[in-house]
This record gives structure tokens, C-alpha cells and sequence, in this order.
């Protein structure tokens, strides 16, 4: 399938790409669909509760019809905001969040694009929804959104470096920064959670930061700035920001099941059930792990979370770079 | 004095732990949620819920009216029909629930009890004058009518 | 280089998630931090004090259920408190047991509602929950006893309105050693939680005096090591024939204040355990005249609720109805350091601080 790119364009080419990325795109929205009803089922459970359970059979459609909701209320943009800012906000801030998802491989066939440089290429891109929601949040012309938006890109600046510095122990290791050739090499010895534990740790924190949830939710923090950056936002402009999210769980569960859990990669000689489920099986639990997360405990101090960046992750991951360094020259690996 | 056990080892990230067993073990908890309008919801014989009047039994003393603290009760009486009794018989009565407070001290001071209070508590309307209850109504009320006013 | 920053005027409710109601208070921040605060009260006012000199005393009973409505049973005692000790009547004793019990499980589901959005404020949303499955319960009780789940409108002048239906007391006693088993819990959540810790300790830290200086009472008072309940320094009721401890913090933090809280539930239930083997039979209404006149005086009669210090300045001319009726309100009180505890402090803290407060705005605004 990835193929499709190196091919000579054609017209029918062409018809197969875009198909190829409404399909992404309709599994994609699935995903945030049930993903937003699994969350709040979990978290119903955990909080003694049934969630949704009225919307469809057992609530299934709960999503749905908040989405269909969403799609037609009115349209408000605030009349001191910074129109043209406003609507870029949102898009801004959802399209790198798709476009991420191209790069990462979900079985040995099901993948968009095999860049060579595919973890790269997921740091550089989902940098820039950080401009989306600073956007919606400065053009909001609110008080709260404009702290939200400030937070928020005070976050995602400081923990984009411990992110990308907790995978570079990976990137030693294999010597590649194809996501491909990643998975291959935890094919033939281990998956990358047992050597790299400290890197998917703190992967596993930064990468929680990273999506702005639960306890690092700052910038949306309910108790304190209402709603954050999107506090202005509603109708299908506050949908999208909501699907932002959301996207992002998808693009980070996968990237992480990549990394560390092997990918498609089946454990115990348990090849007979094919890679995609195995693939769906990890992913799955990082994302519950997410919700579980998010049920459990309360948030952080937008202070405590600078320091606990810099003094603690940085240091942690950089730690991680160098013993794993060491350990290859030493011919551990 | 929120002093440690002796013993108790405290490795920073215990509590979060601790915290994330605790969740994960009320995943399976059994639900405490009351699905409300399929299920219903059984209250005490005690409860206070909206009023219901036998006006045979009410003898027009006026002690509700003037106990009710909001004065949402407003009745009138008229000489008994039948001219061998004395005494006067109920006209109209009504109270308004907008501002009652369902405070249990109409009830209370009732001295034959002809108005007693009902499980009843589903008050919600569309409208405001819908919560002006007269005599009629509330005579109607009378299913779930608490036994004893005292 | 020197940054050019500017200060920024917010204006924090009435309508905000974390203000507990429809409490309002205009920051000026710079930048996360606060520079100065002044809180704006009176959304919820509705003129009690005024309303109560045209209502007899029992009618008033129901408008003290709303004052601090989460925990109605106490403030239905203080008034009655004030009218007895006016009156000189002798309440029996089986209504003072039961006006005991009624009370320490109100401020048990007071405190329920403080801890649960207390840590809700600081965004754990499962606390919440545990807290109102467990309140809830209570409400049952009381439901049962009373009629109602939050304006009981129970307890009258001379003694109370109902006897404890039948077997209402053992389902108390059945109630107790289930809430020592998910106090535990709660402090498995949230004591523990290191996040937790670091976002309340050492914050909004004042000691006993600055604490007394401004009229704080209850856990605010408490917290600061200052050990004093009326419930132990001025008995009232029949609270001195329990054994019970008052906890008291070490360093006047939020976090002592949590665990003031929460080490007085303990001693809630442990209050409640005694009064329910301690019942006595026997009538629950003193006799008194139907109509209540009481002889004319000033009283001023106090009481510990679950914010702190509930006093009631009763002055009558010897008639049905009061001609003075003032409350000491605790939240009202109590809200007065918030201002000055919040400058220096960050956004983050300010629903941290208020949540360790403690207000009910029922109370606050009267
Ligand atoms: S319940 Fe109270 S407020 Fe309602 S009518 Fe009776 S006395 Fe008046
Ligand atoms: S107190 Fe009872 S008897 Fe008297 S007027 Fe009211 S309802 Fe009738």
C-alpha cells in the first residue's frame, strides 16, 4: 500500500490515495467515537456508575448524536474576536493530528507512508497544533482562553524535549528512524519495553503531558480557567478541537505500541492471530491506561509541571541516551 | 500527628499507585446509579412530598394557613350546606407550589388531619401557573398518603 | 532585556465551576499569579435575619435548613439551642441523643461534600463520586427519620419532631463500620496521592493567632493548631458525656486542613457509636405551651458545625416572634482570610484554597 506514492501519478493513483485517506479518515473518526464512549464508560465504571447507556443499545450512539449535536448548533464567533484567527484556530490545530497518523505502520501491509524518517516526522508535525490552540486562544479575545492557550504552549514546548529525548534511546538502538524498521527490529530480539523501561516511562508521562490530559490538563483546567483555550469555541469549531484530542490519543497509543510493544509484533509465538489484532490488542490498553489515568488522579500546578520537565524528565531521558549509548558500545544490545 | 506507621516504607509514586489499584479494583464494583424515571425510587413513609386534602375532614380552622412560614396557602370556608350541622365546610383551598417549601408544618399543626402530606414529588411543569394546586387537585392526590402525621 | 508584562483584571464567577455557587471574586493577576483579590458575596442573600422577625420560632426552623444546606440538622439545633436556653426548657433525654446522631451525621455529609469537591476542585473527578454514594446514604437516613433529604426541618423547640422509626437506629450502627472501611479508602485516593500532596502542602499557610485574629473557626481554627471545639471547650447538648478527640494540624496548611477534616469524620462516627448504644427510651418533646412566647431577653448561644462556630444573637420583647435574630455565620467569617491568602499565590491554587475554606454560600450570603 505504501507503494501507492512512489508510483507514477496517474489519475487512478490519485483516486486511490485520496480513498486510501477518507478510509484513514473514517476509521480514524470510528475510533474517536468509541474512544469517547469507552472513556466515559471506564470512567463510569471506575466511579460506580453505568455511563452513556441510553443513546442506541447499551449508549452506543451517545457519541454520535453529541456529534450531531455539535454539527448543528449555531455558529458563534465572539464579537471582539479576531474573526479570521478564529476559524483558522481549529483547523490549524486538527490537521497535523491527522496528518501524523500517515506514518504509522499498524501491520506489516496496513501503512500510508513509509518515511524513512516517520518519528521525525510525528515530533515536527504535532508541534504545530501548539499554533492551533495558541491561535484559538489569543483570537478568543477571553481571558481565560488567552491563559489556557499560554499554558498550553508552555507545556507542549517542554514536553516535546522529553518526548523526543525518550525515544532516541530506540533510535540508537536500531539505528533508524523508520518506524518500519522499528518494529523489525523488535521482531528479532525484544520489544523495546524491557531494555528502554526508563524511556517508556517517561515516554508514557510526557506523552500523557504531551496530549494534555489528565493529571496534565492544564490547559483546559475545568476548576480553574473553565474550559481553556476553546472557552469561546462552540458548535463545529469546539467539535474540532474536541477531535484534536482525541486524534492524538489514536496517534500517540499507536506510536507507542510501535515503539515499545512491538507493534504488530505477536509475543509468546503467538503468530496465528494476525498482526492488526495484536497491534489493536496494545493499543487498546494504553489508551485504557489513559482513562484510567484520568479517573484517578487530580491535576498538576502549571509550576510543578514546568519543574517536573525540566529537573526531573529532562534529566531522566538524557540519563536514558547516554546508558543506552554506552550499552551499545559496550555491545550489550 | 499525622505521623507515619513505623515500618512504612515511602518511595515517592507509592500513593499514585496506590490510587491507580484502587480504581482499577472499582472497575467491577457493583453500580450505585438508580436508572430514575424506569426505575423507581422508594421513599420512607416519612417523606414530605406534595399534600393531599380530604376536605370532609377539614374543618376550616385556619391553622395551616397560619402556620405555612411562606403563606402559600390561601382557603376559604362557607356555612355547611346542611342546615341541622353547625360548623363550616371547606370552599376553596389551594396552595401554591412555587413557594411552598414542603416544610411539614401544615401537617403538623392539622388538628384532624384532613391534609397530609404523599410520597408524591414530581412537581416539574411547562408552566408556572401549574403549580397553583386547588382543592380538587389535591383532594386527587392521594396515593402513597403518609399513615401518621405525628 | 527587561519583559514588558501587564496585570489582568478576572473576574471569577458567579457563575465558575469551582466557586462553590454564586460567589464571586475579581483577581488581578500577573501573568499565573495573583496580585490582589477581593471577593464580592450577596448573590444567594435572601434576608433571613430580616424574614425571621415576622415568623414565629417554629416557622423559622425551616429557614435555618437553608442556610448552610448541606449540613441542615445543625443549623436547626442552633436555633433551637437559642430558644431553649431563653426559655430555660429541659429537653428529654432520648431527643437530645437523637438530636446528637442527626447532628454528627449531618456534618459528616457536610464534610463528604467538602471532600469530595474539595479534590474535585483540584481536578480528580472519582473523589466526587465516593463522596456523594456515601452522603447519599446518609441523605437516606435522615430521609428516614425526617422526611426529607436536605431540609429536614427536624428538630423543634423542647425536642424533635419524630422518634427514629423502626429500626432506623440499628441501620445506623449498621452504617458506621462501613464508613470507617471507605474513610480508608478515601484516604487511599487522595492522602496518599503525591500529587496531591504537592499541590496542598505548604500552601496558603497562616498560624493560630493571624487564625484567630480573623475570627476563623472549625477546621480554618483547627488547622493552625489551635485546638478548639465548642463541642469540647463549651459543651453544649449533651456532647460532654462522649469520648471524643478534636484534631488539630501542625502548620496551618491546606493540607492540615484536609486532615482536620478527615480525622473528624473518624470522630464523628466514633460520637455516633456512643449515642447509639447510649439511647435511652422515652419522650422526644418537652411540654410546652402551644404557642411559644418566649420571656423577653438577649441571647447569645453557640455551636460547632462543620464550617466552625454557628452563633445565634437572639433578642426578644416577650412575644411569638423573635425582635432581633442575628447569625454568626462560620463561611461568612471564614471567607474573610481568603482575599489575603490568595495574593502571591497562583490561578492554580485559588480553587485549592477555597475548596480547603470550606463556604456554603447559603450561609455566606444569608
Ligand atoms: S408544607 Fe410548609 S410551606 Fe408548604 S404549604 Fe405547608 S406549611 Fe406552607
Ligand atoms: S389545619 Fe386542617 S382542618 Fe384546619 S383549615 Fe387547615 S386543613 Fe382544614
Amino acid at each position: 500500500m505504501a507503494d501507492l506514492l512512489t508510483r507514477p501519478f496517474s489519475w487512478l493513483n490519485l483516486l486511490y490515495i485520496s480513498l486510501a485517506a477518507v478510509i484513514m479518515l473514517g476509521i480514524v473518526l470510528f475510533f474517536v467515537t468509541y474512544a469517547i464512549y469507552f472513556e466515559r464508560k471506564v470512567i463510569g465504571w471506575i466511579q460506580i456508575r453505568y455511563g452513556p447507556n441510553r443513546v442506541g443499545p447499551k449508549g452506543l450512539l451517545q457519541t454520535v448524536a453529541d456529534v450531531f449535536k455539535l454539527l448543528i448548533k449555531e455558529d458563534i464567533i465572539p464579537e471582539k474576536a479576531d474573526k479570521a484567527l478564529f476559524r483558522i484556530g481549529p483547523m490549524l490545530a486538527y490537521l497535523p493530528a491527522f496528518a501524523v497518523i500517515a506514518v504509522i505502520p499498524y501491520s506489516e501491509k496496513i501503512q500510508f507512508a513509509d518515511v524513512n524518517v516517520g518519528i521525525l516526522y510525528y515530533a515536527a508535525l504535532s508541534s504545530i497544533t501548539i499554533t492551533g490552540i495558541l491561535l484559538g486562544g489569543w483570537a478568543s479575545n477571553n481571558k481565560y482562553a488567552i491563559m489556557g492557550g499560554m499554558r498550553s504552549v508552555a507545556q507542549m514546548i517542554s514536553y516535546e524535549v522529553p518526548l523526543i529525548m525518550s525515544f532516541l534511546g530506540i533510535v540508537i538502538m536500531t539505528g533508524s528512524l523508520n518506524l518500519i524498521d522499528i518494529v523489525e527490529a523488535q521482531k528479532d530480539s525484544t520489544w523495546f519495553i524491557f531494555p528502554q523501561i526508563i524511556g517508556f516511562i517517561t515516554f508514557l508521562i510526557a506523552g500523557n503531558a504531551e496530549l494534555n490530559r489528565t493529571p496534565f490538563d492544564l490547559p483546559e483546567a475545568e476548576n480553574e480557567l473553565v474550559a481553556g483555550y476553546f472557552v469561546e469555541y462552540s458548535g463545529f469549531r469546539f467539535a474540532f478541537y474536541y477531535l484534536t484530542e482525541y486524534v492524538y490519543v489514536f496517534a500517540m497509543a499507536s506510536l507507542m505500541t510501535v515503539l515499545f510493544l512491538g507493534g504488530w509484533d505477536a509475543p509468546f509465538g503467538l503468530d496465528f492471530i494476525p498482526g492488526i489484532i495484536w497491534f489493536i490488542l496494545k493499543f487498546m490498553l494504553l489508551v485504557f491506561y489513559l482513562f484510567w489515568v484520568r479517573a484517578t488522579f487530580p491535576r498538576v500546578k502549571t509550576n510543578q509541571l514546568m519543574g517536573f520537565a525540566w529537573k526531573v524528565l529532562i534529566p531522566v531521558a538524557l540519563f536514558n541516551v547516554l546508558l543506552t549509548a554506552v550499552l551499545k558500545i559496550l555491545n550489550v544490545y | 500527628m499525622f505521623t507515619k506507621k513505623r515500618g512504612e516504607i515511602n518511595v515517592w509514586g507509592k500513593g499514585l499507585l496506590q490510587g491507580l489499584g484502587l480504581t482499577f479494583r472499582y472497575l467491577k464494583e457493583p453500580k450505585v446509579t438508580i436508572q430514575y424515571p424506569d426505575e423507581e425510587y422508594v421513599l420512607p413513609n416519612r417523606f414530605r412530598g406534595i399534600q393531599y386534602l380530604d376536605p370532609e375532614k377539614c374543618i376550616v380552622c385556619n391553622q395551616c394557613a397560619r402556620i405555612c412560614p411562606t403563606n402559600s396557602i390561601t382557603l376559604s370556608g362557607k356555612p355547611n350546606p346542611d342546615p341541622e350541622k353547625k360548623g363550616r365546610v371547606l370552599d376553596t383551598y389551594e396552595i401554591n407550589f412555587e413557594i411552598c417549601i414542603l416544610c411539614d408544618l401544615c401537617t403538623e399543626v392539622c388538628p384532624t388531619e384532613a391534609i397530609k402530606m404523599t410520597n408524591k414529588f414530581e412537581l416539574a411543569s411547562y408552566s408556572r401557573d401549574n403549580l397553583l394546586k386547588d382543592k380538587k387537585w389535591l383532594e386527587n392526590n392521594n396515593t402513597n398518603v403518609r399513615e401518621a402525621n405525628h | 532585556m527587561e519583559l514588558r508584562t501587564e496585570e489582568m483584571l478576572l473576574n471569577i464567577g458567579p457563575q465558575h465551576p469551582s466557586t462553590h455557587g454564586v460567589f464571586r471574586v475579581v483577581v488581578k493577576v500577573d501573568g499565573e499569579k495573583i496580585v490582589e483579590a477581593t471577593p464580592v458575596v450577596g448573590y444567594l442573600h435572601r434576608g433571613t435575619e430580616k424574614i425571621a422577625e415576622s415568623l414565629t420560632y417554629t416557622q423559622i426552623i425551616p429557614y435555618t435548613d437553608r442556610l448552610d444546606y448541606l449540613s441542615s440538622m445543625l443549623n436547626n439545633y442552633a436555633l433551637v439551642q437559642a430558644v431553649e436556653e431563653l426559655m430555660n426548657i429541659e429537653v428529654p433525654e432520648r431527643a437530645e441523643y437523637l438530636r446528637v446522631i442527626v447532628m454528627e451525621l449531618s456534618r459528616l455529609a457536610s464534610h463528604f461534600v467538602w471532600w469530595g469537591t474539595a479534590v474535585l476542585d483540584l481536578g480528580a473527578t472519582t473523589p466526587f463520586i465516593f463522596a456523594f454514594r456515601d452522603r447519599e446514604l446518609i441523605l437516606d437516613l435522615l430521609n428516614e427519620i425526617s422526611g426529607a433529604r436536605m431540609t429536614f426541618n427536624y428538630m423543634r423547640v423542647g425536642g424533635v419532631k419524630w422518634d427514629a422509626p423502626e429500626g432506623w437506629l440499628e441501620k445506623v450502627r449498621d452504617f458506621i463500620p462501613y464508613m470507617r472501611k471507605k474513610l480508608k479508602e478515601y484516604h487511599q485516593l487522595v492522602t496518599g496521592n503525591e500529587i496531591f500532596l504537592a499541590r496542598v502542602k505548604n500552601l496558603a499557610v497562616y498560624d493560630g493567632e493571624t487564625a484567630i485574629k480573623y475570627g476563623l473557626s472549625g477546621p480554618n481554627l483547627r488547622g493552625s493548631n489551635v485546638k478548639f471545639d465548642i463541642r469540647k471547650n463549651q459543651p453544649y447538648s449533651i456532647y460532654d458525656r462522649f469520648e471524643f478527640e478534636i484534631p488539630v494540624g501542625e502548620n496551618g496548611d491546606v493540607f492540615d486542613r484536609y486532615m482536620v477534616r478527615m480525622k473528624e469524620m473518624e470522630q464523628s462516627l466514633k460520637i455516633i457509636e456512643q449515642a447509639v448504644d447510649q439511647i435511652p427510651e422515652g419522650e422526644i418533646q418537652a411540654k410546652l405551651p402551644r404557642v411559644l412566647r418566649v420571656p423577653e431577653g438577649e441571647v447569645y448561644t453557640r455551636m460547632e458545625t462543620s464550617k466552625g462556630e454557628l452563633g445565634i444573637h437572639l433578642v426578644s420583647k416577650g412575644k411569638d416572634k423573635p425582635y432581633r435574630l442575628h447569625f454568626r455565620r462560620p463561611s461568612f467569617i471564614n471567607l474573610q482570610i481568603f482575599s489575603d491568602l490568595l495574593v502571591g499565590n497562583t490561578m492554580a491554587d485559588l480553587p485549592a484554597i477555597l475548596g480547603a475554606i470550606d463556604i456554603v454560600l447559603g450561609e455566606v450570603d444569608a
